[in-house]
């Protein structure tokens, strides 16, 4: 219960709500009572508001499931039949004599309810759309409203943060593993100020040399995708064969991968590719001893 | 005796036996653990003259087992007299006796001289037979353990099997060394065919020259044996191995085309031979002629001995020259070197020599074909500038060194017929040869082809060439036929008589200038305009008496371009005239609206207000073609070069008109200079050559100079953001002429000095903001040769440290701006070590320049760093730099 201004919406159902208990009251003056605790008004009036309402819900299911907008008398019919409720009682009640009437509610406009985002007209139906259909929802439901934050167009800002961030991070880096490991100095005196990693010699020092690091690969990708021009990818072609993990029974079986198109244009009906280093093995002859 | 005959008798062997079907070379066992192999070899010798009771074969390093002619035990003497070169009883001790000596004993095992180290005496029963000049066999035990030279054997130390290790051999070395793996006749001139065979472990494979007839599994299943016929005759010095993991590549374009790599290079493998065969198909179309092997193999592999060997159907590449299709610089080099490899295919391993004296003829076509492909692959502004190149080297070498002599006749020997009395070392055999002599036999012998060509035309050239192939081809399939294979080697009097006959012209005084005797020409150059007969007065001087020249005598190309269009002129250089009038076409009187008509026809309109009113020269080229091995010192005046770097068309001309200019430190030089950095059309070496040049001018005009220095505003407008011009932009290096020029100007403009001889602070803080702002993360290259670059910019920005009373460097008293450089090199050293970059670039520039450093008194002078760097286990590149730095400390 906490107070609030009320708006027109309240309002409405305030005075709706009255109503009601005015109907209770009148039926209980009706069946005898004299007077009754606000607690029980309150609740019949309760329950008399769950019954309408569920006549209401019950007919608009009932009027939907014939494919229909507007619900009609039989709809209400057969949700108070269905409810329990005997309708033949209905009209003799209605017109019994010591019925109190009561006076209807104040007109009040049903509150509009208050068009909260309206994103443009509603969409009319197209014609191919029947009339009785439901409306369109409202636009704000499905109409994209981008919106922007007013961007950081400041670029030599940007490239400036990108910069020292990139920079702060190489540097924090690799004086971390000047700090962890071995360091070599252009200082005798002073190993600190300029601490090189120590230079160590590789097994293999070729793959580093010349393999594309992770991330140069990851970035060949990257812009290979989103430029387009108009290098031919031969390197792409898949006609190879690796050997280096192969074992005898591995190089045996090991089938050619074929480019159709190109043993097409280049070789006619040449399926296979004749290369001796592709050949499998053969099994060593066996001597005869003497 | 070896020396070219008279008339056409063909080739004669110096030895009293021939070789006949072929020769086998069995390699059943190669341990990577002991780098040792051990086999047989068989030859079946073929008596050319009766009573021949020795047999001289080359063998070096080899341990010989067991020797046997015709099934008989064989006694046999092995010598190798150049391991002891200077006997320990001679007293003598210096270059010159040691080089004698030398000589001597590469003489004494010499196969063209019918020589060898190992000489076996043929069993006594077998001199009937012998007499009968019936066939003999030689079979051959031999093993080698850990070689010094001709295999070379590369075993990573780390966990895990051969294969695993990515362990291989392979056999290097230079010219005929092909007995430093096993006893044959090592000479290129003796011809035969092959069988080879080799056992290695299963996971290994062996490539080597001819077909690969089949590979067969040992019994065990544990090794495989690869059997190759080589039916083509083949010289032994030709024959050669690889073995290792590799992965295997056939060419997707050329399925008889397969390459081989290392383990893990697959990738770099595919892309970096994707092009070859465009080099096979331009070959083919220019020789009119089928690559003469049935199959071809390249193997890269690691510490390879030369970037590129050639041998019979197969090349051996340095695993360095792989790449990904992310790096520019590296690409036209490789490819520079597949292109070397495939023209040495038909010219020195198809066809190979007769003597020694004929390897000019073989380096002379490989390298002018390969010539060719340079200039139909990178264009003719690369061709001639590659020219060029290789002119000035030539020349600035045998200025130097007294000549190179590229078909040497020895008499009898005597000291006195030496024909290169000049030099410390015998060109008698190529053995004996400095390896910087060779390099520029082989320039100037691709060089002299390329001014027969200018004499006879390419097109009589290219029949020559293919007249050669075409013989070779029909003898090659010739069963045993000593005169017939004895067609596949070129001598020096074939080849020329070859050219008289498809030409019809005399080159005889061409070759004798070029080919017989050493040295280059000198000119010097200078003019006078006669104003009253309107004649040009050129003066043309030659200095014949210094060491490394000689006397030119006939036509000599002079073209001047006038203001009514550019005219060629021959002059006849003679013994005693040194001046030549030429007449003049134009009159000095000008109409200055009229366009001036240029060399290649274009019309252009120039500001003729700089140049001499009485005169209506505008520029004047001597030998404009190269058509002379030559060195030109030209006079003309600055505006007459300026003219020429603006509106000459040929790079060449604006490369020499640019080097001119250095001499004239004027606002027009360095206005010309700019202009031509800027126009986009221009080649991008004359624009890179420009930044130098522009360097250098402003330095000489630093009191004078006005405006931003020099490149800086250029620079900025090219390659920064159009709203923050202190920002580059991010890299995007598809156009690489303007990322040569982006990599070049950074380096030019640190070379720029203020009045005290200062970097300009400006400049410095230009580089370090190039560096800082460098984002890569948008390219579709590499920038490791980029970032490298401005490495290379910032040591050359370094100036001597101002040092008092010669103080110890310390870090106390480091100057402000070296902190800032030093900052930078040990953030990049140390990135290197988490991301290296392709090849190491970026630390070899790291280490140049604290080499720079130090030798400017900034840092403390300590080799230990590069000595560590100079260690085996670091990228060779890497190694070199380091090494070099070392070596600078003597210096």
């Amino acid at each position: 219960g906490a107070k609030h201004a009320s708006t027109p919406a309240d309002n409405y159902h305030l005075a709706r709500r009255r109503t009601l208990q005015v109907v209770v009251s009148s039926l209980l003056t009706e069946a005898g009572f004299e007077s009754a605790e606000k607690a029980a008004v309150e609740t019949l009036t309760e329950m008399l508001q769950s019954y309408i309402s569920e006549i209401g819900r019950s007919a608009k299911s009932y009027c939907e499931h014939t494919a229909r907008t507007q619900p009609t008398l039989s709809d209400i019919v057969v949700t108070l039949v269905e409810m329990g409720f005997n309708v033949e009682t209905l009209p003799a009640y209605a017109k019994r004599s010591q019925r109190m009437v009561i006076t209807a509610p104040p007109v009040t406009n049903q509150p509009v309810t208050p068009k909260a985002l309206t994103a443009g007209q509603n969409k009319p139906h197209p014609s191919h759309i029947p009339g009785h259909f439901p409306e369109f929802p409202d636009p704000h439901t499905y109409i994209k409203t981008p919106t922007y934050r007013e961007p950081v167009s400041d670029y030599q800002v940007l490239r400036e943060k990108a910069a020292s961030q990139r920079r702060d991070v190489e540097r924090a880096l690799t004086r971390f593993m000047a700090k962890t490991g071995e360091t070599q100095s252009l200082f005798k005196d002073d190993v600190s100020t300029f601490p090189l990693i120590a230079a160590r010699p590789f097994t293999v020092p070729y793959l580093t040399a010349l393999l594309p690091s992770e991330l140069e690969m990851q970035q060949m990708e990257e812009t290979d995708s989103s430029e387009q021009d108009d290098q031919t990818d031969t390197e792409n072609l898949p006609l190879h064969m690796s050997t280096d993990d192969s074992g005898p029974e591995k190089e045996n079986a090991s089938v050619l991968q074929q480019n159709t198109s190109l043993s097409g244009s280049r070789n006619g009906e040449e399926n296979v590719i004749d290369n001796p280093y592709l050949r499998p093995v053969k099994k060593p002859k066996i001597r005869r001893k003497k | 005796r070896m020396n070219r005959k008279k008339g056409d008798k063909g080739f004669e062997s110096p030895r009293p036996y021939k070789f006949t079907t072929h020769q086998v070379v069995c390699i059943n066992n190669i341990s990577f653990q002991r780098k040792s192999v051990v086999g047989y070899v068989e030859l079946t010798i073929f008596p050319t003259v009766a009573n021949l009771n020795r047999i001289k074969l080359n063998s070096k390093q080899c341990r010989i087992y067991r020797v046997r002619v015709n099934d008989l035990e064989a006694a046999f003497i092995y010598n190798d007299p150049t391991l002891e070169v200077c006997h320990n009883e001679s007293k003598q001790r210096n270059l010159n006796y040691f080089s004698n000596a030398y000589a001597a004993a590469v003489s004494a095992v010499d196969p063209d001289a019918g020589n060898g180290e190992l000489c076996i005496k043929v069993p006594s029963e077998l001199w009937k037979h012998v007499d009968e000049l019936k066939v003999l066999k030689v079979h051959i035990n031999f093993s080698l353990d850990q070689p010094e030279g001709g295999l070379h054997f590369v075993v990573p130390n780390m966990e895990g099997n051969m294969a695993e290790r990515g362990a291989h051999v392979f056999s290097c070395g230079y010219q005929n060394s092909t007995r430093f793996w096993f006893p044959c006749v090592d000479s290129y001139s003796e011809l035969c065919t092959w069988k080879l065979e080799y056992t290695v472990d299963a996971a290994m494979v062996a490539v080597s020259n001819g077909d690969l007839v089949e590979t067969v599994y040992t019994h065990d299943m544990r090794k495989k044996t690869f059997h190759y016929m080589l039916t083509i005759p083949t010289a032994a010095s030709n024959i050669s191995l690889a073995i290792g993991p590799f992965e295997i590549l056939v060419d997707p374009y050329m399925h008889e085309v397969t390459h081989f790599c290392l383990p893990q290079l697959l990738p770099l493998l595919k892309h970096t031979t994707s092009y070859l065969h465009e080099v096979f198909e331009f070959y083919e179309e220019i020789l009119t002629c089928r690559y003469p092997y049935s199959c071809f193999k390249t193997v890269f592999i690691d510490e390879a001995y030369v970037e590129v060997a050639a041998y019979a159907s197969m090349s051996i590449f340095s695993t360095n020259l792989l790449h990904s299709a992310m790096i520019i610089d590296e690409t036209p080099l490789t490819r520079r070197c597949l292109a070397q490899a495939l023209a040495q295919q038909f010219f020195g391993c198809f066809i190979s020599r007769m003597s020694w004296s004929d390897e000019w003829v073989l380096k002379g076509i490989s390298g002018y074909i390969y010539g060719l492909w340079m200039k139909k692959t990178f264009g003719v502004n690369e061709y001639r500038h590659w020219i060029k190149q290789e002119l000035d080297q030539i020349v600035a070498y045998e200025l130097k060194t007294g000549g190179v002599l590229l078909h040497p006749i020895f008499g009898g020997g005597k000291e006195k017929d030496n024909p290169a009395s000049h030099l410390h070392f015998s060109i008698k055999h190529p053995h004996t040869l400095s390896w910087e002599y060779y390099t520029m036999f082989q320039c100037k012998a691709h060089l002299v082809m390329r001014l027969i060509e200018n004499r006879i035309s390419m097109e009589f050239m290219l029949q020559v060439f293919n007249k050669l192939l075409s013989l070779a081809s029909t003898a090659s399939s010739q069963k045993f036929q000593s005169h017939m294979w004895s067609q596949m080697l070129v001598s020096t009097s074939g080849f020329l008589k070859s050219i008289s006959n498809v030409s019809g012209k005399d080159i005889q005084p061409l070759i004798k200038q070029w080919v017989d005797q050493s040295g280059v020409v000198k000119f010097y150059g200078s003019f006078a305009f006669n104003r009253k007969r309107n004649v040009l007065e050129l003066e043309i001087k030659q200095d014949y008496t210094s060491p490394g020249t000689q006397k030119y005598v006939g036509p000599l190309k002079v073209t001047v371009q006038e203001l009514d269009g550019s005219f060629n002129h021959t002059l006849q250089i003679e013994e005693n005239s040194l001046k030549h009038d030429i007449p003049c076409h134009s009159k000095s009187r000008r109409n200055k609206k009229k366009k001036i008509p240029l060399m290649n026809g274009e019309e252009v309109d120039m500001d003729l207000s700089a140049m001499d009113a009485d005169s209506p020269l505008l520029w004047i080229r001597i030998d404009p073609d190269m058509s002379v091995l030559r060195k030109v010192e030209f006079e003309q005046s600055d505006f007459m070069w300026q003219y020429q770097l603006r509106y000459e068309r040929d790079v060449v001309a604006q490369e020499e008109a640019i080097l001119a200019l250095e001499k004239f430190p004027t606002p027009a030089s360095r206005l010309a200079l700019t202009d031509i950095l800027e126009q986009e059309q221009c080649f991008y070496r004359v624009r890179m050559l420009a930044c130098f040049c522009l360097a250098k001018i402003a330095n000489s005009m630093v009191s004078t100079w006005t405006g931003p220095p020099a490149m800086k505003s250029l620079f900025t407008r090219m390659f920064c953001c159009k709203t923050c011009p202190n920002i580059v932009k991010t890299n995007n290096f598809m156009n690489f002429q303007s990322y040569f020029l982006q990599k070049t100007m950074p380096v030019a403009m640190a070379l720029l000095r203020d009045v005290h001889n200062l970097c300009p602070k400006e400049v410095l803080m230009f580089i370090l903001d190039l560096i800082k702002y460098n984002d890569n993360r948008k390219n579709k290259f590499s920038d490791n040769y980029y970032r490298a670059e401005l490495i290379d910019a910032l040591a050359n920005s370094v100036t001597p440290a101002v040092s008092v009373n010669n103080e110890v460097r310390t870090l106390d008293n480091l100057n402000p701006d070296v902190r800032l450089i030093l900052e930078e090199i040990t953030r990049f050293l140390n990135m290197e070590k988490l991301l290296p970059s392709y090849r190491h670039t970026i630390t070899v520039s790291c280490l140049k320049a604290i080499r720079v450093l130090q030798k400017n008194g900034h840092v403390p002078s300590d080799p230990a760093l590069f000595k560590s760097y100079a260690e085996y286990g670091h990228f060779i590149d890497i190694r070199i730099a380091a090494l070099e730095a070392v070596v600078d400390y003597t210096k």
